[in-house]
């Protein structure tokens, strides 16, 4: 089970940081919980991993502070960096080296006795399926070399683990076993902060997420919160062909009670409104009846999911966070 | 901890393994100062060649330009930098530890060179202490080599780039400084091959001692015109010495000021 406790792990004070006349983080503070598995998605260019570059005391800010279990990024970097393992989002392996070479390094860095890093790098191999392979790293393939990378960020049992976009590049299996992976070391006790512009693996992995934009926070909480507070119950999308059908859908629908809100997306051939509503199926029906009872027939496609964090961001944003 | 558990010796050991893991580089290295010493000693006969031969050996480790400048890029570039800038590590230990690592492969292409030209080759030197001296001189300017490489994986945005300018750099001043082929001018003064060259040249092969002069950078031998330079051997040594110190700390400054942020 994860323990999270209302202990402060990692308090985020107003932090900013400049490069020239681009504010990449302005004035950013968040509270991370000791044993959260804390995400802060936005797309890509919203400030994430200057933040986290920061946080890990690889960037000075410009102005604010963090601190981390007692320690000022600004002043306490050589106590930080023993208690934080991080995972980029480049793949930084050494290539020439087998798997288990990597990861005994890494141990060795962290004042890791030889015999104890080697015994620790092979349990941590075999637990992510990489045990057994003797060939030099840049023989694996782009989802074992991930996990590699993610492996030499845990080989010394950080207190903080720093996940910046894990299962880029990842195809759909790859990407599943990662977030396996990542849930199982919620019941380790380490806090999680997870930088991911992707809504599903905030969603399904997060206790609590924060929403970065433009370098700001623009909301937070947990998957639930935010969808119930930004969003609605469900969420029905339709194309058309023609931006006018497009219209009279969007004025039929002005006066409906359980509309929360409308919002469009222009694709090159395609026009689609996203309507957010409240209520289950008895809505959607009513819903048909009233918006399309003019233009049925100049409907393209048609989808009903239930509200993500993509519409919460669409929502707060007015655009969707892959545009 | 043991002295093998410091992060130094580790980093070192890794850069050991990465060096000697691209062996193909190493040939290519190693492979121009063989092909130049092979080449002279044919062209220029046994007797000559002599002279020319502490050239190819300074030659060899002025190669760790290049090492270092890719070394350290391929760190910059790759993300591994700021990966090691989260660990427990500083930065002082992976200068250190890059400076073993290059001291070591430095040394091993000497000791291939001396197996070539003193054992293969049959060169003649003045004896084993004289020999051992000279390696170290060789060992020296190598480490100066690195110096310079940092510097260029400062000023260098990928390896690429970095190993362009190294060989730009190296090529030419070892031309300049006389180390390849006799070059008369006061040129060859202000290259840091220079001295290393004519004191290794001087010690090894004259058997010339600490309080000797040191000689200008021109032709040897019966028919030479190499004049003497008001410059002992010794101050050569420490010119050899600042050089070394200045490319090392200026190399790390300017490493450190282009990847802090």
């Amino acid at each position: 089970m994860s323990t999270i406790n209302d202990s402060v792990i990692i308090e985020v004070k107003e932090l900013e940081k400049h490069f020239k006349e681009v504010k990449a983080v302005d004035g950013v503070s968040l509270k991370i919980k000791r044993g959260e598995l804390f995400s802060i998605l936005g797309p890509n260019g919203a400030g994430k991993t200057t933040l986290v570059r920061m946080l890990t005391t690889i960037l000075t800010p410009t102005s604010g502070d963090a601190i981390i279990k007692g320690n000022s990024i600004l002043s306490g970097k050589k106590e930080i960096v023993k208690l934080i393992g991080v995972c980029p989002q480049e793949i930084t392996i050494y290539e020439v080296l087998r798997a288990e070479e990597n990861v005994e390094f890494v141990a060795s860095m962290h004042g890791i006795p030889r015999k104890e890093a080697k015994e620790k790098a092979k349990e941590l191999l075999k637990e992510f399926g990489i045990a057994g392979r003797k060939d030099w790293s840049k023989h694996f393939s782009g989802g074992m070399q991930r996990r590699l990378n993610l492996v030499m960020a845990l080989v010394f049992d950080p207190d903080i683990l720093f996940l910046d976009e894990p299962t880029a590049g990842l195809d759909p299996q790859a990407r599943r076993l990662v977030w396996d992976f990542i849930r199982d070391l919620k019941n380790k006790d380490i806090t999680i902060i997870l930088m991911t512009h992707d809504m599903i693996e905030a969603d399904s992995l997060s206790d609590r997420v924060a929403i970065i934009d433009h370098g700001k926070i623009i909301a937070q909480g947990t998957p639930t919160e935010l969808k119930e507070k930004y969003g609605s119950d469900n969420v029905l999308e339709i194309s058309f062909l023609e931006q006018e059908d497009l219209e009279v859908v969007k004025t039929n629908i002005q006066n409906i009670p359980f509309v929360v809100n409308s919002s469009e997306i222009h694709r090159k051939e395609r026009q689609t409104l996203l309507i957010s509503f409240k209520g289950g199926l008895k809505n959607l029906v009513k819903l048909l009846q009233q918006g399309l009872i003019d233009n049925i027939d100049e409907v393209e496609n048609m989808k009903f999911r239930q509200n993500s964090l993509e519409d919460v961001f669409l929502n707060l944003t007015g655009r969707r966070m892959r545009d | 901890m043991n002295f093998l558990e410091n992060n130094a010796i580790q980093i070192s050991i890794k850069n050991i393994k990465d060096k000697l893991r691209h062996w193909q580089y190493m040939v290519f290295t190693l492979g121009f100062a063989v092909m130049f010493t092979l080449m002279f000693y044919f062209f220029l006969g046994r007797d000559i060649f002599q002279y020319s031969f502490p050239g190819m050996v300074i030659y060899t480790t002025a190669a760790g330009t290049t090492s270092a400048a890719i070394s350290f890029a391929v760190d910059k570039t790759s993300g591994m930098l700021e990966r090691l800038d989260t660990m427990p590590t500083g930065r002082k230990n992976l200068f250190l530890g890059a400076l073993l690592s290059e001291t070591f492969m430095i040394s091993l292409q000497i000791l291939i060179m001396f197996i070539l030209g003193y054992g293969v080759l049959q060169i003649e030197y003045k004896g084993i202490f004289e020999l051992f001296i000279g390696f170290f001189i060789a060992v020296l300017f190598g480490i100066s080599s690195v110096g310079i490489g940092i510097i260029i994986s400062g000023l260098a945005k990928t390896p690429e780039i970095a190993n362009a300018i190294a060989l730009f750099y190296y090529m030419p001043i070892l031309f300049l400084s006389g180390s390849l082929w006799p070059f008369e001018s006061s040129i060859v003064f202000f290259t840091p091959p220079y001295w290393a060259k004519q004191i290794y040249l001087q010690i090894t092969v004259l058997g010339d001692g600490l309080l000797d002069p040191l000689y200008s950078s021109s032709l040897f031998g019966p028919t030479g015109t190499a004049e003497p330079i008001p410059i002992p051997i010794w101050g050569g040594l420490l010119i050899i010495c600042a050089f070394t110190l200045a490319f090392i700390v200026i190399g790390i400054i300017l490493f450190q000021k282009k990847t802090k942020f």
